[in-house]
């Protein structure tokens, strides 16, 4: 395997060019991957000395650009007033352990796109937009277009997670992030993130390949059971040890409504 | 037994001393198997099964010889002499003829580096032809099914009792079960499932085996008896046993999960097919997949009352799903059996139980050994019947519960017994403490469960010496894994002599060097070895008396101890010290002064005249010690998830001689058993592979999931049979988790989960069915 | 395959160290190996028993989830670069004294967690130190007598 750590973002996408190569974030799955014997690459690209990538950026409008290879620790120990980074900021204290969030960045579980991931539910709730970098210049991609399927991203080969754009959310909205695992910094059996006031925005992560999201929910705990219901008459959940299908639809709808009315109630008259 | 020792100021029995290797352990320093190189070193790998059943049918190795750097290679062909095993010889280092578990080890490498053997064990090529498996104890027992191991009836075995796929079937009866029932105008009755739990200790299995110019084979081991593995691979390698010597390094956690097993047999025979040392220490991976689970059960239970709660009568079905081989399925069948009528005053039991192969990794010995599966139900259908007789459950256990001089399930008369103060204990505790705010959405349910266990079986020696300056060197066969043995050695010395425990060094376990010890299992040391070193250290002490009233001219009847190593004349400072008595045996007359005891647990056996034991599965067993948990859990309505708030365990351990020691045991204890009752579970799919392999898969409780309070109260009540009254600690703390976890829950949410591991799914739908 | 070894310089328990390893190396089998400092341990090789916590830059790592070539010049902290001139750190002492080390294996993630939580917040609450040790295992002991030590040390213990 070869090892290469470029200074800039040129020198990446020309690293990156090989059908072998993969990007080397905070390394907290790819490494993983590798010791246990389920990934092989035949070079990796280590990010780690590209300035460009790193920074958060408050807005003016108050949202965030975030640097891809900003750690969670960081993002887990902003103050924000603005509900999408916060609820960004919710979703990042869960994640794994400690030593895991002080290397692992949100570029990097991003792009990877685990379906028991945090982020990509915090994301898709928030609307966030993610910003890519490849050698034929950059783009920008909904987060709600961007996570296609298992592991899969709109990502093209030689394309690397440049930052995600995170919205402020509605004018004193509020977000929360509810999350169900086994024991505390596992994989999520069911997660809901939620941001808004009256309305929200909804995603669902861990009853499906991707996270569910739905929009414009009313805050009440009737309509967050309802569209609780309709989503898990929808969804096509895995089963496996942590729980069946039947049992995430079944809880689908109760964590829709902890998640919904916890931002409800953090939002601001 | 009497104390001719004045009273000393600082004791060092029921002090809680650091442990002697501890400041080597938090600096780094303490040096465990995988930490051992030798010059020379090879590294092994293992090439595993792919099928769950299947014969072999031939090995091509030609491409894996031909590697550059590969030393040495072992396959089944390679095996002449008798299979292995404890009770029932039928396994061998690598599979011979037949796999018979997806995961088992098929052939070996040794090569000059890790990489370069695992390339080469991918490139043996075996043939396989697949038969049919069993994966579960029904299939196994089903007409026509595959038979595991067709030449059962032709195995070496300590005790005969399968057939078929049965591995072993055992029933302990007293009084007349069906009889009984009759009378009882409340019965209750239940089926529970518990499942394959891992040992997950932090540090996996290896071993690093040396190999002098002779041959004789040298393996730095981790485990929990020197003695054992060098047994195990003497009798594999077909070597005398003075040939093959073990040695332990430090113990990274065992809990039943290190015993000798294939993997130090494939590496000593590597290098002695090699002669170079070779290193074989497994990946988390290949340890869940190779080595041993706790078996899974189904446990039946029956149990009458007569109105006033006083229980007459139990009957119990126990299956335990031993996995490919029986390993140690025998014992833990019976002493499931013996467990399952509890620690109570029961006159009619009838436990019939049998063990059975699948075509899965091997079931064996796990911390509890059977009790945490007939405890879960036992404790269970406790509660079960204290709801339907409208008791109050902690009532119905202190009224059925054993005392002193009640007998065992078994006819063994039973010496101490503090149980009721241990249930009335975590009772008043629990009352007593502030209550916690009640949680938004969650449900609060307070659990009970008591238990028994035994802490004294097989044999064991203690061996201690008197050095030329006064200080002393003990040794014993007693491996510590963790749970602070050593430490508690040096005590009791210490204690008898009077003598600051630095003056005291404790012997590496060696299998060369050492005194006979069993296995540190069985929550047995403190009690067996313990005893050994005490009754050693009296000996020794008597000879050295004899020195002293030479020395001082009297009789060793006006001699007493004195603190700090010395020997002095009743009454007057007149006094000698250590060092004078041992140069006086080393350079004078006497010779160098010891102390040495061994003896097989000699408590009684079961009485005949009380039970009917079709097959004992173990030696005679005993000291009884009991424990009663008390748990405060917090049930999520919405997912089911739930968690231990609070917990108060009592246990009762003859005397505390580190009490620090005991604690850690019990909440340690106590939150292995949590994991057993909430998060953890080994799974196989349909192809008999096993899908939990990794950390990621298996869950055990980190601290933010568990209990922020685990009151350990350590109750003493000194067995007689043991000098300092000590009895054992390592497994109850264990089997009472479970079920104290179930009846909170139910407490809480009017729901009984009857499957392990409660995860919040099983929950949720037990509070269903209960609505 | 082989491959061709990449150079990495380290700075380990504050001294330079030049290692030859294959590029897909991590750090913890560059520690455990070539520079012979075994007090890590490694306990499941991908990331969640915490057996292979270091310090990188002051800040917690697994060993196992790192590339000792991408380490590059940020300083690294071992279990054996943590004892002070008296032999142990007041951490070690804490939990040595507590009754917190069973067999031990876990114990050098835990001085790392502990150590690196108290350089950064002298004086954690108890959910503090439950929250900085959550990433390490422990089979042994239930976690009560690790946190009893840190809530003393929290209080100024060995100070």
């Amino acid at each position: 395997m070869n090892y290469v750590a470029p200074d800039s973002l040129e020198d990446a996408y020309r690293a990156l060019a090989d059908a072998d190569a993969v990007c080397l974030a905070g390394g907290q799955s790819l490494i993983a991957a590798m010791n246990l014997g389920l990934a092989a690459p035949g070079s990796v690209v280590s990010l780690r000395k590209i300035g460009a990538l790193r920074g958060v950026d408050v807005q003016p409008d108050g949202g965030l650009r975030i640097g891809a290879m900003t750690t969670h620790a960081e993002l887990a120990a902003m103050t924000t007033t603005a509900a999408g980074p916060e609820l960004v900021a919710r979703a990042a204290r869960l994640i794994a352990y400690p030593a895991v969030r002080s290397r692992g960045t949100i570029g990097g579980s991003v792009a990877l796109a685990d379906p028991a991931a945090d982020y990509p539910v915090a994301l898709q709730a928030a609307d966030a937009s993610i910003e890519i970098g490849g050698p034929c210049g950059s783009r920008t991609v909904k987060a709600r277009a961007f996570f296609r399927g298992l592991f899969e991203t709109d990502l093209q080969r030689g394309e690397i997670v440049l930052a995600i754009h995170v919205p402020p959310g509605a004018p004193g909205a509020g977000a929360a992030y509810e999350k169900l695992s086994l024991v505390a910094g596992d994989f999520a059996i069911v997660a809901v993130a939620a941001i808004g006031k009256d309305l929200l925005d909804l995603a669902v992560g861990g009853c499906g390949p991707t996270p569910i999201v739905a929009t414009g929910i009313r805050s009440s705990s009737e309509a967050l059971a309802a569209a609780g219901r309709t989503l898990a008459a929808s969804c096509d959940p895995p089963s496996d040890h942590r729980g069946s299908a039947a049992y995430r639809r079944r809880i689908l709808p109760e964590m829709l409504r902890r998640a919904g009315q916890a931002a409800a109630q953090r939002a601001s008259a | 037994m009497p104390d001719p020792t004045t009273a000393a100021p600082a004791r060092a029995i029921g002090a809680s001393p650091p442990r002697l290797e501890a400041a080597d352990k938090a600096s780094g320093r303490a040096r465990y198997v995988d930490d051992v190189r030798l010059p020379g070193m090879l590294h092994a790998a293992l090439l595993t099964s792919p099928h769950a059943h299947a014969r072999i049918v031939g090995y091509r190795l030609d491409v894996a010889r031909a590697i550059s750097g590969v030393k040495a290679i072992v396959t089944g062909a390679d095996l002449t002499g008798p299979r292995a095993g404890g009770i029932i010889k039928d396994e061998s280092m690598v599979a011979r003829g037949k796999v018979r578990y997806v995961g088992e080890p098929v052939a070996a490498v040794a090569a000059i580096d890790a990489e370069t053997a695992e390339r080469a064990a991918a490139a043996i090529g075996v043939d396989y032809e697949p038969l049919e498996a069993v994966l579960t104890i029904d299939e196994a027992l089903a007409d026509a099914a595959p038979i595991l191991h067709e030449e059962f009836a032709g195995y070496v075995k300590t005790i005969d009792g399968g057939a078929g796929n049965v591995v072993f079937e055992s029933s302990v009866t007293e009084g007349d079960v069906d009889a009984a029932f009759a009378q009882c105008p409340f019965v209750v009755e239940g089926t529970w499932e518990t499942q394959a739990q891992h040992h997950l200790y932090m540090e996996t299995n290896g071993c690093v085996a040396d190999v002098d110019a002779t041959g004789k084979i040298t393996l730095h081991v981790t485990c929990q008896s020197v003695h054992h593995v060098q047994q195990r691979v003497a009798e594999e390698l077909g070597e005398p046993m003075a040939r093959v010597r073990a040695i332990a390094t430090r113990v990274g956690g065992g809990f039943g999960g290190k015993h000798a097993s294939n993997i130090h047999s494939i590496a000593a025979w590597l290098a002695r097919a090699a002669r170079r040392p070779v290193k074989l220490v497994l990946s988390r991976t290949q340890d869940f997949e190779v080595q041993r689970s706790r078996h899974p059960a189904r446990i039946w239970m029956r149990t009458g009352a007569r109105a006033d709660g006083t229980i007459l009568a139990r009957d119990v079905r126990i299956e335990i799903d031993g996995g490919a081989y029986a390993d140690e399925s025998p014992p833990v069948l019976a002493f499931a059996l013996l467990m399952s009528r509890g620690p109570y005053r029961i006159p009619n039991v009838r436990a019939r139980g049998r063990a059975v192969y699948t075509n899965k990794l091997r079931a064996g010995s796990f911390r509890g050994f059977g009790n945490p599966q007939a405890s879960f139900a036992g404790e269970s259908q406790i509660d079960d019947l204290a709801q339907r007789l409208g008791m109050d459950s902690v009532e119905l256990r202190m009224l059925n519960a054993m005392q002193p001089g009640s007998t065992a399930f078994g006819g063994q008369p039973v010496a101490s017994c503090v149980l009721r103060e241990c249930l009335a204990r975590v009772r008043d505790a629990q009352r007593g403490a502030s209550p916690l705010p009640p949680r938004a959405g969650r449900r609060r349910g307070v659990g009970f469960a008591v238990m028994s266990h035994v802490s004294g079986l097989m044999g064991t020696a203690a061996s201690v010496q008197l050095r030329s300056d006064g200080s002393v060197s003990l040794s014993t066969g007693c491996v510590d894994l963790g749970q602070g043995s050593d430490t508690v050695m040096v005590q009791i010395c210490a204690d008898a002599l009077l003598l600051p425990m630095e003056r005291i060094s404790y012997s590496p376990q060696d299998s060369d060097a050492s005194p006979y010890n069993w296995k540190t299992a069985g929550s047995r040391s403190t009690y067996m070895t313990g005893r050994a070193v005490a009754v050693a250290t009296v000996e020794m002490r008597k000879r050295m008396f004899d020195h002293a009233a030479e020395l001082i001219e009297c009789s060793t009847e006006d001699l007493e101890l004195r603190p700090g190593g010395m020997v002095g004349l009743k009454g007057v400072p007149l006094e000698v010290s250590f060092k004078q008595i041992a140069l006086r045996s080393l350079f004078q007359a006497g010779g160098p002064i010891s102390g040495t005891h061994g003896f097989v647990f000699d408590g009684p056996g079961f009485d005949p005249k009380r039970a009917a034991v079709d097959r004992l599965a173990f030696a005679n067993l005993g000291v009884y010690t009991f424990g009663a948990h008390c748990v405060e859990v917090d049930v999520d309505e919405g997912t089911g998830a739930v968690e231990v708030r609070r917990a108060w365990c009592a246990h009762d351990v003859g005397r505390a001689i580190n009490p620090a020691s005991c604690e850690g045991q019990i909440q340690g204890g106590f939150v292995q058993g949590m994991g057993y009752a909430l998060t953890e579970a080994m799974h196989w799919n349909d192809e008999g592979w096993l899908t939990t392999v990794t950390l990621a898969d298996y869950k055990i409780p980190g601290v933010l999931d568990s209990p922020v309070e685990i009151h350990a109260f350590v109750l003493e009540d000194p067995d007689p049979s043991h000098p300092v009254g000590a009895k054992g600690i390592g497994e109850p703390s264990l089997v009472g988790a479970a079920p104290a976890i179930a009846n909170a829950i139910r407490d809480a949410v009017g729901a009984r989960v009857r499957k392990l591991p409660m995860i919040p799914e099983r929950v949720l739908d037990a509070i269903d069915s209960a609505t | 395959m082989s491959t061709a070894p990449h150079h990495s310089s380290l700075v380990v328990n504050g001294e330079r160290r030049d290692v030859l390893a294959p590029a897909s190396t991590t750090l913890l089998e560059v520690l455990r190996g070539p520079l012979e400092l075994t007090g890590t341990k490694r306990g499941c090789n991908h990331g969640v028993c915490g057996a292979c916590t270091v310090l990188i830059d002051g800040k917690l790592a697994r060993a196992c989830l790192t590339l000792a070539a991408d380490v590059g010049e940020h300083p690294v902290v071992t279990i054996e670069g943590i004892a002070d001139e008296r032999g142990l750190s007041r951490v070690q002492r804490a939990l040595v004294e507590a009754g917190a080390v069973q067999c031990g294996f876990c114990t050098p993630g835990f001085v790392m967690a502990l150590t690196s939580l108290l350089d950064s917040r002298p004086q954690p609450s108890a959910d503090d130190i439950r929250e900085a040790l959550s990433g390490n295992l422990c089979r042994c002991s239930g976690y009560i007598k690790i946190v009893e030590a840190a809530i003393r040390l929290a209080e100024g213990e060995g100070a």
